[in-house]
């Protein structure tokens, strides 16, 4: 028990824990994170978070946002996160649809094409990390 | 003089208002409840990311001051839009209309920095009362208050960006209530674009590696503190607004209260009054049969 991971969303405190390890989708590709790692703050992608506590892996969908180390305190900063047992996924799996249609009418010019992107890319992470 | 079934009528009626603005204070104070937790739970996040970005910034400005990232660097004033938030719905004391008069002394204190200022509205209220006063409306956001989200917040704060990197407006700012305590607003102006950066504390000398690179980070990090200061604006007048309702309904009640007294007491004196005369009728026409 060398982590505290907390994440926060604007909307809530959804998550305050300590744990083993952290496994997050960073921009520039997964990366996870132990003890002693050094002060680190990344951006990250839509997708999948998760966390080892006593050898059990609990996984969260994460919209996008930001994650931040120091002090073996691991802070992240979610537009939206779910924890994968609450995610719909008939829910997500008609967003993901709905926002496919969507973007097949846009143009890369549009001024709503990067919403909708934005959309596709969270629905299919919720997809993913429900599915698991 | 009225009549006494005139008054009885009367004391129904403003028995029948009290109900109403009883029960309007108590669902205020509920939502008021709610309103004020919604405030509480965006803490953790408004400080940490307060905290990223005075960090990020600092750095940022220090090193390269010339090349300010574009929502941080101000310009040549000439076009200002104001965003007024006020609530949906009336019946809330002066919640509403105090806005209004802020903005108006916004314009006449700051009309000469800027060549024009545009106005855009949340809520019915906003709109309904500048165009009364013939005040042009840029934009109207409908329906933001009816089950409010982050989402929504991000959003408006989307849109003000964008116009603000396409050169549309050189500056944005909120006008909203903030909330001090159930029956204290304060009405304020804050100054949303371009993005002031928070003051960075000393912790800041923790050399972080970021990824994929400053500069990356600044640009994702600032839009959402734009949204969050929305968010922000919206949550504390919507918690000002149940607030200003339920202090606005509490007196609405004791005036009701009063003025039941009041008639009742009008009702009894006009009863014995009429009593009175009754009988003395009655003692008058059996003292003219003898």
């Amino acid at each position: 028990m060398a982590l505290t991971l907390d994440i926060v969303t604007p909307e809530r405190r959804v998550l305050s824990v300590t744990c083993d390890e952290v496994r997050a989708p960073g921009v520039l590709g997964g990366f996870g994170i132990r003890r002693g790692h050094t002060s680190f703050m990344s951006a990250l992608e839509p997708g999948r978070l998760s966390y080892l506590e006593a050898g059990q892996e609990h996984a969260f969908a994460v919209g996008g946002g930001f994650l931040q180390v120091a002090d073996d305190k691991v802070m992240v900063l979610a537009d939206t996160a779910e924890a994968a047992a609450d995610i719909d996924l008939d829910r997500a799996q008609r967003a993901l649809a709905d926002a496919r249609e969507k973007l097949k009418k846009l143009t890369v010019d549009d001024r709503t094409h990067a919403e909708e992107e934005a959309r596709v890319r969270r629905a299919v992470a919720r997809i993913a990390v429900a599915a698991k | 003089m009225p009549s006494l079934r005139d008054i009885r009528t009367r004391i129904t009626s403003v028995k029948s208002t009290r109900q109403i603005t009883k029960a309007m204070k108590m669902v205020a104070a509920a939502k008021l409840r709610r309103a004020q937790d919604a405030v509480l739970k965006t803490r953790p996040y408004a400080i940490l990311l307060d905290k990223a970005l005075g960090r990020v910034a600092a750095r940022a400005a220090a090193e390269e001051s010339a090349t300010l990232h574009p929502l941080l660097a101000a310009r040549q004033a000439r076009l200002a839009e104001v965003v007024v938030i006020t609530s949906d719905r009336g019946l809330a004391g002066g919640f509403n209309s105090n806005i209004i008069r802020r903005v108006q002394r916004f314009i006449t204190e700051s009309g000469d920095t800027w060549e024009r200022i545009e106005l855009s509205t949340i809520g019915r209220k906003a709109k309904d009362f500048l165009r009364a006063r013939k005040l042009a409306v840029r934009k109207d956001w409908v329906g933001v208050h009816q089950g409010l989200t982050y989402a929504k917040a991000e959003g408006i704060a989307q849109e003000l960006v964008k116009r603000y990197l396409a050169g549309e407006v050189d500056s944005v700012f909120l006008c909203y209530n903030e909330f001090k305590s159930a029956i204290a607003q304060v009405q304020v102006v804050v100054q949303l674009l371009p993005i002031q950066p928070p003051a960075v504390e000393a912790e800041a000398a923790i050399d972080f590696i970021y990824e994929p690179s400053r500069e990356a980070l600044l640009a994702e990090l600032l839009p959402r503190h734009v949204a969050m200061q929305v968010w922000r604006a919206l949550l504390e007048s919507a918690a000002s607004e149940h607030g200003a309702r339920m202090s606005a309904m509490e007196s609405a009640t004791k005036n009701a209260e009063e003025m039941i007294a009041a008639l009742t007491l009008q009702y009894n004196r006009a009863r014995q009054a009429y009593v009175t005369k009754e009988l003395m009728e009655i003692v008058g026409g059996a003292e003219a049969l003898k």
